[in-house]
């Protein structure tokens, strides 16, 4: 019987999915009821999404050169912004001299969202990887700091007394102690950060660059080609949350134990 | 578990801020990087004469921080109420979850800022297209906040009104409800700063005024200034943004604090 409903639940979602390529087909492809320039054809649409991984026309490269031009500069940026930005927060959340030092000037670059820095980054580095892996680096350290500060703070002070008790020198309570407790939050963070390096740099690629998912989407804009505009959104889409699934891999191979879902 | 804070704090606050403004202030005077980016004295200077005369764009700043304002809130509340509808629907009812998981899991994975040629396509250059951007950045964080709430109500809540009688539709507007605020509350504060990034990514790209627009000038009329003076004032209205949000949540949630 419970079985039975479950699929019921499924069929609802296979049909909402079908529901809607149907109106779009109908409407669009059939009904004609808007613009090609507007919204693209169904059919048109997956027609370009295919030729586009062969052809180059008409924004000089092929979907996958996109691509990987694209994950290139966010990794890079992603990689230093938690390379920096963890172990920041831990030094943070452990040091009280550090913290009352570092906390205001972190304070400070808080609030300011990592694409504001794009037109101060391009007029100092140019529109080369520099300025946007410099623009996802400010975007993922702030997620991961917080992130790893409030992990750390969460640490129980009944741990660390038995820490104390059994002796343990301040590096072990910080390695044995506070970092194991701190992980499960730290992921979080990292996920956190995924997401907006992957949105800073679909900014950064629509405000100047020359390859990438975000520069393909804007040269469909300029020439309006519409289906272009849906299959670079479309790869930008299945691109953040196949990175996003990779992570919750890892974290829940590394966390294993610590709470994590 | 928030301690106080001690007068010691506060010292080495402003000591360090101050250093990094010294240290700002004296690599411009005396390095390279001042024919690169002004010192904190000019950018805190061009900072007060925007407010008060009409030098960047034909506006002054509070005129560019009206109209990117106008442009948040108008997207967040339309965002917001349509979100915290739809996802305590998705939560309350297998079947309208059913029915809109699938396309909300097509939809949310796409950055809000990926919407951006689409809409201007849609919508043309206007006020509409940064509407509706704001309206899907706030949209997914609250439904799926409102979801998640609505979907983790205590089922021995929901069993004990149940057994004394409760309808359906008081068990949703006393039980169901009312337990889902704090999560709904979470996901408004992510999709206010959410909704701040987007507005000025969406100025960015194509505007006549706003924050984003200034700073996006400053970039094509290579001054440096101007960029400075975006940035400050983007901070500060983001800050504030999110400040009152926690205020709000301070004082509506505050049964809740227990909790938390």
């Amino acid at each position: 019987m419970k079985k039975l409903a479950r699929h019921k639940y499924l069929l609802i979602s296979c049909l909402s999915i079908v529901l809607i390529l149907l109106t779009w087909y109908l409407c669009v492809d059939i009904l004609n009821m808007v613009s090609g320039s507007a919204f693209p054809k169904l059919t048109k649409t997956i027609s370009t999404f295919i030729k586009k991984f062969t052809t180059a026309a008409p924004d000089g490269a092929t979907l996958t050169v996109h691509f990987f031009n694209s994950i290139k500069v966010a990794l890079w940026g992603y990689v230093m912004g938690v390379i920096v930005g963890v172990p920041l927060g831990i030094l943070m959340a452990w040091f009280r001299k550090f913290d009352m030092f570092a906390r205001p000037l972190f304070d400070l670059i808080r609030p300011i969202p990592g694409i504001a820095w794009i037109p101060l980054f391009i007029l100092m580095f140019g529109i080369g990887v520099l300025p946007k892996a410099l623009v996802i680096f400010l975007g993922v350290l702030i997620p991961s700091t917080v992130n790893a500060y409030t992990g750390i703070k969460q640490t129980s002070d009944v741990h660390l007394w038995v820490g104390d008790v059994f002796g343990a020198s301040n590096a072990q309570k910080l390695f044995k102690i506070a970092i194991p407790t701190a992980t499960p939050m730290i992921f979080t963070g990292l996920r956190v950060a995924m997401g907006s390096a992957w949105s800073a740099l679909v900014a950064a690629e629509l405000l100047a660059s020359s390859s990438g998912l975000g520069y393909l989407i804007q040269i469909g804009r300029s020439i309006s080609r519409s289906d272009l505009v849906l299959v670079g959104m479309i790869c930008i889409g299945v691109t953040g949350a196949l990175l996003d699934e990779l992570l919750h891999l890892v974290e829940i191979r590394v966390a294993k134990g610590m709470n994590a879902k | 578990m928030k301690k106080k804070k001690t007068p010691e704090v506060w010292i080495c606050g402003i000591v360090s801020v101050f250093a990094f403004l010294l240290l700002w202030q004296i690599g411009c005077s005396v390095s390279e990087l001042g024919k690169m980016i002004p010192g904190p004295i000019t950018v805190t200077g061009a900072v007060l004469k925007s407010m008060v005369s009409r030098s960047i764009g034909g506006h002054t700043l509070w005129i560019h921080i009206g109209y990117s304002l106008l442009r948040v809130l108008t997207g967040y509340i339309l965002g917001s109420a349509l979100g915290v509808v739809v996802g305590l629907a998705m939560g309350w009812n297998r079947v309208v979850e059913a029915f809109i998981t699938p396309i909300f899991r097509l939809i949310r994975p796409i950055p809000p800022i990926a919407w951006i040629p689409i809409s201007i396509l849609w919508f043309g250059l206007g006020f509409q297209a940064k509407v509706f951007l704001i309206v899907l950045a706030s949209f997914c964080n609250v439904t799926l906040n409102a979801w998640a709430g609505a979907k983790s109500v205590d089922p021995q809540l929901i069993g004990a009104a149940k057994m004394l009688g409760a309808s359906k539709s008081q068990i949703f507007f006393t039980i169901v409800m009312p337990a889902s605020v704090p999560q709904i509350f979470a996901g408004l504060q992510v999709a206010m700063s959410s909704s701040w990034t987007t507005v000025l990514a969406a100025e960015m790209v194509r505007s006549t005024e706003g924050l984003g627009w200034m700073i996006v000038t400053g970039q094509t009329n290579l001054d440096m200034t101007q960029i400075l003076v975006g940035i400050v004032a983007i901070g500060v209205v983001g800050f504030i943004l999110v400040a009152v949000m926690r205020r709000m949540e301070d004082i509506l949630c505050r049964w809740n604090k227990g909790k938390r």
